[in-house]
């Protein structure tokens, strides 16, 4: 199951939990384990606070316009042991 | 509370009973479930080991107490700094020796706490373990269970908090939880002291009966179930005692450190040297391990629990089948783009108009009339320099606040996050980079701090892409000139001419982008998971604030750079005179005039160009020195639809959405890039598609006979 969701964020593009849940067959909380899980195996990284722009936020005039710094809005992004 | 019915019969052999498949059989304790730790006192009493293992915050330590009262123990765990807690519970002639473990997540030897877990299980081999879940979080739950049952020691289920499940709407059947896991499972509610006691019977009933014990385990993948039982092979013989071997098996596949280490310092050379280039060869094995046990979960989960349809979830699911539908995603937010347009020129227009006539114009005439003793040059700067070019820019006003009323309200609701999903899709699908879009979508507010919001990208060569095409992105400075202008040219049609100048736009910079991307690099897909925020009712405080923000800031701009510019330009446009053709404006626009009638232009629109350079709402400032430098009490946009054809319109605007970008973004793009190289290529790439945008607009509309 945990290959199928590195599998489907293979492909690409931007997804929603509720989407990738769906696509699992499985709720969006044990979705939401399973992406912790992989970062913790190192096959993903979240990259809120790191290199995202929340980081930039309180520089940026658009803070409060932005989709992108929302709490809740988590980037994750395959690393290349996902990719391989 | 009643306990649920075990579903086997009591007292049928299950000897052999061990489940196949399953990838931790935990072989030689199923059937002998009470032989651990189970002794009796001198008095005859029979004793008893019963491990309490949960997750944090799950209601472990209100059944410790609950169970062991006074009777506590606190020490620490040997050689560690974690606390132990140790209890004892008299039942029906039997002591129960209650340790309560650490609370953790899972058992991967993560931490101290998991380490000191499952060591306690494996080496101290507890009659039974009470694993206790939440019943409104049973998924996370379960995964400690999945890997409590590979342990040497039966479990029972303690399916605390079912009544915190039941008010979010979670139904848990405890007895097809307990028919799918095959093990006892007990509801309970341990803070209101119920299901405690049925706790109690149920592990002194798995103890009298161990042959009852049946759990259904998770099982590794089916594609490495071979692998698992090569590495089993291999290290029998070599796990020490009280390990079970396919349990070391398995967290060997796992990449678990601290067996690794065991088991290495077990086995001869050779015989690791083996091991260790299966575990290599199957690097990915714990995505199979860890895989199976979601899949369990997974199915356990179905067959069990009824999951919340609350209104508000399904409200939002419902909407976003179509708000982020891969095409009618699209043609929603199309739509939401034209009303925007609409509403703002409706409502927004026809207030723009009134203040033109009645605060611009009659604050020159004002002005004119003050000063009419003064020297003409003080005259001209203030009244043609001041008001007419800053105060220009103060009629958009009325456009902006409706402007920001409407991003303000979208984001509120929520809406926002949809659009860039929407458009992040609609991007990947053209060849560009999943991750650029935030940067991008940034742009559209303004293209500077989108520039440096291009960081986020890991790849410098897309990073860079990202850089190339953000000036692409119409800023809200280039939407107002656009909504200033489009009115004037067009009347009724305004919205339309609007929104086909920003898909030009997109079109444009999907494009490029594709074509960059096919030529540059070979893009890799990078994927991501954004959540979408639940729907709400939007807060009209939320957004005026939204409004009032963005507008002073666009005044407190307008009042600095823009005067600037304005004051600057008039002097230019006068100096050294006489007359607007003897003027450097005038020799600069002599310049640009053969670019300019291709397009159909004059020269005082390519001036605005130029100086849009410095500020993109720069045009409009300018526009208003050169056209009213007429003097007459004639609207800017009037005079200007007097002297400019509508095809030659269209094209100014196409050029002016897809003009090099800004001053402030093109240093922004040298500080990002390191360098002039990329800054300037990225002037050379737009000068280029933007006049040949225009160029081929004009030339297009004079080849149909349209608006020339």
């Amino acid at each position: 199951m945990l290959k199928q969701l590195l599998s489907l964020l293979a492909t690409g593009g931007v997804h929603t939990p509720s989407e990738l849940a769906a696509r699992l067959g499985v709720t969006e909380s044990l979705l939401e384990q399973m992406l912790a899980d992989l970062s913790r195996m190192g096959y993903l990284r979240s990259d809120s606070g790191s290199t995202c722009p929340a980081a930039h936020c309180t520089e940026c005039p658009l803070e409060d316009a932005c989709a992108v710094g929302e709490p809740g809005g988590k980037v994750w992004t395959l690393t290349d042991k996902a990719l391989r | 509370m009643k306990k649920a019915s075990l579903p086997n019969v009591k007292g049928i052999p299950l000897a052999g009973a061990v489940p196949t498949g399953s990838h931790c059989s935990a072989p030689g304790r199923d059937a002998t479930v009470n032989q651990g730790q189970e002794k009796t006192t001198p008095a005859g009493k029979r004793v008893i080991t019963v491990a309490l293992a949960g997750q944090p915050n799950v209601g472990k330590s209100t059944v410790f107490n609950m169970l062991t009262g006074l009777s506590q123990h606190v020490g620490n765990w040997p050689g560690k700094t974690i606390a132990q807690k140790i209890g004892t519970y008299q039942y029906n002639g039997t002591t129960i020796r209650l340790v309560d473990l650490p609370g953790t997540y899972s058992l991967t030897a993560n931490s101290l706490e998991e380490q000191v877990a499952r060591d306690f299980i494996i080496k101290e081999q507890p009659d039974v373990v009470i694993a206790i879940v939440n019943a409104a979080t049973l998924e996370r739950s379960l995964y400690l269970l999945a890997e409590l049952l590979c342990l040497p020691a039966p479990v029972v289920l303690g399916l605390n908090m079912v009544d915190v499940a039941e008010q979010e709407g979670v139904r848990v059947e405890p007895h097809v939880l307990e028919a799918a896991l095959g093990v006892p499972v007990v509801p309970m509610v341990a803070a209101r002291n119920q299901g405690i006691r049925e706790l109690v019977e149920a592990v002194d009933t798995l103890v009298k009966n161990p042959m009852r014990y049946t759990p259904r385990r998770p099982e590794i993948r089916e594609d490495h179930r071979a692998v698992l039982d090569e590495i089993e092979s291999l290290i029998d013989g070599y796990v020490p005692a009280p390990y079970p071997s396919n349990w070391v098996a398995l967290k060997l596949l796992e990449g678990d450190t601290e067996i690794t280490r065991m088991i290495r310092t077990r086995l001869p050379e050779d015989r690791w040297e083996q091991v260790h280039n299966v575990l290599k060869q199957h690097e990915d094995a714990i995505l199979a391990v860890a895989g199976g046990r979601y899949e369990w979960i997974g199915r356990m989960i179905r067959a069990a629990v009824e999951q919340p349809r609350v209104g508000q979830v399904t409200l939002t699911d419902r909407l976003d089948r179509v708000t982020t539908h891969p095409f009618l995603g699209l043609l929603v937010l199309a739509g939401i783009l034209a009303i925007i347009f609409w509403l703002t020129y409706t409502i927004g227009s026809p207030l723009q108009g009134l203040l033109d006539t009645y605060a611009v114009q009659g604050g020159a005439e004002l002005t004119r009339q003050a000063l009419a003793g003064a020297p003409p040059w003080i005259v001209g700067l203030l009244a043609d320099g001041v008001v007419a070019g800053a105060g220009t820019v103060i009629t958009f006003l009325p456009i902006l606040v409706i402007f920001f009323a409407i991003l303000g309200l979208l984001e509120d609701v929520g809406y926002m996050a949809r659009a860039a999903y929407v458009m992040d899709r609609f991007m990947h699908a053209m060849g560009l980079h999943g991750k650029s879009f935030f940067p991008l979508f940034l742009g559209f507010g303004c293209n500077v701090p989108a520039v440096a919001g291009a960081r986020i990208i890991d790849s410098p060569r897309a990073r860079m892409l990202t850089i190339q095409l953000t000036p692409l992105v119409p800023c809200t400075a280039r939407m107002a000139v656009v909504a200033f202008l489009t009115p004037a040219f067009f009347g009724r049609q305004a919205a339309l001419v609007a929104w086909s100048l920003v898909l030009l736009n997109l079109i444009v910079l999907a494009l490029v982008g594709i074509v960059i991307n096919r030529l540059v690099f070979k893009g890799a897909h990078v994927a991501f998971i954004m959540e979408l925020p639940l729907y709400h009712i939007p807060n009209a405080r939320t957004i005026g604030l939204f409004v009032w923000q963005n507008t002073m800031a666009f005044l407190r701009k307008a009042g600095s750079i823009i005067l600037a510019v304005s004051v600057l330009v008039w002097a230019l446009s006068v100096f050294p005179g006489p007359g607007l053709e003897n003027s450097v404006m005038g020799w600069l626009g002599l310049l640009l005039t053969p670019i300019g009638r291709l397009m159909g232009l004059d020269w005082q629109p390519m001036v605005a160009l130029i100086t849009s350079f410095i500020a993109k709402e720069n045009a409009i400032a300018t526009l208003g020195v050169l056209y009213g430098a007429g003097g007459e009490a004639v609207g800017l946009a009037e005079t200007m639809a007097a002297s400019i054809p509508p095809a030659a319109a269209l094209a100014f605007l196409a050029v002016e959405m897809l003009f090099i970008p800004c001053a402030a973004t093109l240093a922004t793009i040298r500080q990002e890039t390191g360098g002039w190289r990329w800054a300037l290529f990225n002037v050379g790439l737009l000068s280029v598609i933007s006049f040949a945008a225009g160029i081929l607009i004009y030339q297009g509309a004079a080849l149909i006979g349209w608006g020339t």
